[in-house]
């Protein structure tokens, strides 16, 4: 009887336990959504707790202003940024907003939203610090922030300046190593430095921002379309509406290029001239050089009038003042040079040849005796009858593109010339032809005013045409007309070309992995030797007939026993420096800490393995006129280490699993390398199987060291 | 037995713990090469008593004379004091993790009265004596209750004492075991060694003691030549404690 009710019980528990769990997931929530979006725990000024404790940030707001506007909730949950991003590969989560750049592995692992902010990588050293280049950090040490791009950056460039990298989970760590000493320099987003510096951090900026990028907004891969597609919708429309500029305004003070902020340019262009300027079905101008244009404008936070006046026309409207710039394919020549000011080029255009996919011709010299259409008037017509000789070719004309098109698809021809873009768009708009030679004649398209005047606007236009092709929206731009280049984008990152299967990870990592494998062995062996001094010593005082000695074993016990071991890494390794201004190197740091936590532990048990002796065995010992040394050596101690060697094994075992937590200030070990490689390739779940195993390996010899180790001792 | 050929002498000695007052102020003379039991119930503070004399117990008050040096005092060097005290005690106290021999040697040994060879001719003597020769290299746990009793007096006369304090010595052993300890105690005894014994065997008292000391509650209610005490009990309390002991 009483054991059938314990059974139903228990199993009325174990029901309620299912209901509650059940109760807390997603799923059943389906009615109002919420969206659990994963963010960083500091990064500001995009997420961080403000003085009332909430999150703030940039990040923060943004979201909250997109979910506001698309009437959806968001429980935004600041797990760190690595935990974020692999709760969100793990489906934990269903987004991750922070501060997350765009790079092409990520963009491969995840969906990402319309970039929401423009970032670039920057250095920054101590204030006082002369360094102020690349080339100063040879051999010296630099910090960086796990899984960041500025890390991946610094690590691109780690070999040709020869400098070493310290990694650390959080900004404020890596900070502080530079601030101190321990390394030299840090690699950072460029607004993120730039709000630490502003609140108080002593660095200094030294570099221009490298390697621009984009923060987005990432959901799981194929899964969350729907919550993508409605902060792409919020995005905009927080965007249109100034709430965006508001948001970014509070936290970095000012938006966009305060030269041309607010102000109005018109700006003359073509009628038509697609893919660079055409109405749409809607009768809208669209086309590349719109596009850009309305973006560059949208970025450097001025506006723009279009006017399509017809290419002479515009060029015409420059020149008496009429308009304040032109954009319309226009080729940089010297003889327009005499008369504008061009911007950096936008467009690198050429006459190419196309030919039909199915056919045999692959190059000019294929050409040879065979026919080949032309366009009349065309540069490509131009380039044609000028090699025409030299690959022993014949033309024929045509008055259009399209039918130029036909007779290479039906075959009568075996290739045509054409601009690169013009090709390119026809065949995005389905025409059956494929380009086979690089672009020859090439010309760069150039956005022009008057020369000397509207400098603000043709600067503005240089910056952001140079973020924009940084950021990706250039090629987005331009992949809308003129066709994706993705395919060719994705082999020429070799990602493909990766294995991501396990023995491909550990074939690709093999080398880090022993690496960090070797620093823990070493964390472990140089901290276990160490604590186990310590641990004596203090064990020892804790039981000789001293007070003092029994106080000051009592409380160094207490104190780093009741210590976590990752406040007292960070202890040690940030606030010793700040205490003494010597530095620590995180290594020394590291065996410190383990030494003292792991110390205090052996401390304990060695005392309670020598009170554990029968207190006759000391009296007797004494009683003989031993002195207390004496007694302790020859007949206590030999007795309580075998009562404490089970409990030295096991202290062994912990400390090498805890050689893990110091990878929070930075060692290169186990752990710390498990979480460089996966904020690299988003392998959480392998790379983890793959480190898990690895320390029960490691465990697994040290346990059977030890059982031999504890035989030996019994006989 | 005059004044000055004491052995020890104990005066006003009192120990307190915490609230609790152990001793009460004891006053006792120990002549040489004479042996003195001393009788109680349990709790009495008789083992307490026979501990402060090489101050295993740190005596709250009074003084400890022996040999002329008080113990008690603090900057007292107990350690030369007590070689001159072996102790041996109920529970036996071998040394665990050494052999036999090794627990006779260790003492002489390491505080350098002997070395090692003469400390092993020495420990093989002693063992002979207490009939247990063939055990020298024996481990301690393979001996039984009174073999290991013995052990330990060998031990305690290993450093060539000039008294021997026995704390209820056979009180742990199974009654055959008995005999065989008190047998070694009483040839002691012969020998002119002074003793302090603190025991339950009154058969032994009545034999070997030259005095009996009866202590309850923190002192000594009275004392007198075995014939005097069990013979002629005087005080109530000793009356009382001989009629448990001895109509069992």
């Amino acid at each position: 009887m009483k054991r059938k009710f314990f059974n139903a019980s228990f199993l009325i528990a174990f029901l309620g336990a299912l209901l509650f769990i059940f109760s807390l997931s997603p799923v059943s929530s389906k009615a109002e959504k919420t969206y659990q979006i994963g963010t960083d725990v500091t990064y500001p000024p995009f997420e961080f707790a403000n003085k009332q404790n909430k999150y703030v940030g940039i990040d923060i707001d943004v979201m909250k202003a997109i979910a506001k506007e698309e009437g959806f909730k968001v429980n935004i949950k600041p797990v760190g940024f690595n935990a974020a991003v692999q709760s969100l590969d793990a489906g934990q989560i269903d987004g991750v907003i922070a501060g997350m750049t765009m790079t092409p592995e990520r963009v491969e692992k995840f969906d990402f939203g319309t970039p929401y902010y423009k970032t670039g990588v920057v250095m920054a050293v101590g204030k006082n610090s002369s360094i102020n280049s690349f080339k100063q950090l040879k051999g010296k040490r630099v910090a960086l922030k796990t899984g960041t791009a500025a890390a991946s950056y610094a690590e691109s460039i780690q070999k040709k300046y020869g400098f070493k990298t310290v990694t650390f989970d959080d900004s404020d760590n890596m900070y502080r190593d530079v601030e101190t000493g321990n390394s030299v320099a840090c690699f950072e987003d460029q607004p993120v430095m730039q709000y630490a510096i502003k609140q108080g951090s002593k660095l200094k900026i030294v570099t221009k921002p490298a390697n621009q990028g984009y923060y987005g907004f990432a959901v799981q891969k194929n899964k969350n379309k729907e919550l993508v597609k409605k902060f792409n919708a919020g995005l905009k429309k927080i965007r249109q509406n100034g709430t965006y500029d508001q948001i970014v305004g509070k936290y970095l003070g000012d938006g966009g290029n305060p030269k041309v902020k607010g102000k109005t340019f018109t700006i003359g262009t073509d009628v038509t001239f697609p893919p660079f300027e055409f109405a749409n079905k809607q009768n809208k101008y669209v086309g590349i050089d719109m596009d850009l244009m309305k973006a560059i404008a949208r970025e450097q936070g001025f506006k723009v009038k279009i006017k399509a006046l017809g290419f002479n026309a515009a060029v015409q409207s420059l020149e008496s003042g009429q308009i304040d710039g032109v954009i319309a394919g226009m080729s940089i020549t010297n003889d327009r040079k005499k008369q504008f000011d061009f911007s950096s080029p936008y467009f690198q255009s050429g006459v190419v040849m196309a030919v039909n996919p199915k056919g045999k011709v692959n190059s000019l010299k294929d050409l040879k005796g065979k026919r080949v259409a032309i366009k009349t008037g065309t540069s490509g017509a131009d380039y044609a009858n000028s090699i025409k000789k030299k690959y022993g070719f014949k033309t024929v004309t045509f008055d259009d593109s399209n039918n130029m098109y036909q007779d290479v698809i039906t075959g009568n021809s075996a290739a045509c010339f054409e601009d690169q873009p013009v090709m390119q768009y026809a065949i995005k708009q389905g025409t059956k032809l494929q380009i086979v030679t690089k672009p020859a004649l090439a010309g760069d398209y150039g956005f022009a005013v008057k020369e000397g005047q509207n400098q603000a606007l043709l600067n503005a236009f240089n910056t952001g045409l140079k973020d924009l092709k940084a950021s990706g929206s250039y090629d987005s731009i331009v992949e809308n007309y003129l066709g994706s280049k993705k395919d060719q984008k994705i082999v020429t990152k070799g990602s493909t070309s990766d294995d991501r299967s396990f023995i491909g990870l550990i074939k690709e990592n093999k080398d880090a992995l022993l690496s960090g494998l070797s620093q823990t062995m070493w964390l472990t062996i140089v901290a276990i030797f160490f604590a186990t001094i310590f641990g004596i010593i203090v064990g020892l005082l804790g039981v000789i007939p001293n007070r003092f000695g029994n106080g000051v074993s009592s409380v160094l016990v207490y104190v780093f026993r009741g210590m976590p071991l990752l406040v007292l890494a960070l202890f040690i390794y940030t606030g010793i420096p700040s205490l003494t201004g010597t530095k620590i190197p995180a290594f020394v740091a590291g065996i410190i800490t383990l030494t003292f936590n792991e110390g205090a532990y052996i401390a304990a048990f060695v005392k309670g393995g020598i009170e554990a002796v029968d207190k006759g065995q000391m009296e007797a010992a004494r009683s003989l006129g031993l002195p207390f040394g004496k007694s302790m050596r020859k007949v206590i101690l030999p007795q309580g280490i075998k009562i404490m060697i089970p409990s030295f094994i096991n202290q062994f075992i912990i400390t090498l699993k805890d050689t893990s937590i110091l990878s929070i200030i930075g060692i290169l070990e186990l752990t710390q390398t498990g979480k460089i490689i996966i904020a690299r390739n988003l392998e959480g779940f392998k790379v983890w199987t793959i480190v898990a195993v690895m320390y029960l390996v490691i465990i697994t010899l040290l346990t059977w060291l030890s059982n031999w180790v504890q035989r030996r001792t019994k006989v | 037995m005059s004044e000055n050929q004491a052995k020890i002498k104990v005066s006003d000695l009192k120990k307190q713990y915490g609230d609790n007052l152990v001793l009460k102020g004891i006053n006792l003379e120990v002549a040489n090469n004479e042996v003195v039991v001393v009788i109680g119930p349990s709790g009495s503070g008789k083992s307490t008593f026979l501990r402060t004399l090489n101050k295993l117990e740190e005596p709250t008050s009074g003084s400890i004379i022996i040999d002329g040096i008080d113990i008690a005092k603090k900057d007292t060097d107990i350690n030369t004091v007590r070689e001159n005290i072996g102790m041996v005690f109920q529970h036996f106290n071998l040394f665990n993790n050494l052999t036999v021999g090794q627990n006779i040697t260790l003492a002489p040994v390491e505080l350098s009265k002997e070395t090692q060879s003469e400390a092993d001719q020495q420990a093989k003597k002693l063992l002979d004596m207490v009939g247990l020769e063939e055990k020298f290299g024996a481990k301690v746990q393979s001996l039984s209750g009174g073999q290991q009793q013995r052990v330990a007096i060998a031990r305690a006369l290993a450093m060539n004492p000039d008294v021997m304090l026995f704390d209820e010595p056979t009180s742990a052993l199974d009654p055959e075991m008995v005999g065989d300890v008190l047998e070694v105690m009483k040839r002691l005894a012969t020998q002119g060694m002074t003793m302090v014994v603190v025991t339950h065997e009154m058969g032994f008292a009545k034999e070997v003691a030259d005095r009996v000391v009866f202590v309850d509650d923190g002192q000594i209610l009275e004392e007198g030549t075995p014939d005097e005490v069990f013979s002629h009990p005087k005080n109530e309390r000793l009356k009382s404690f001989l009629d448990k002991i001895l109509n069992v």
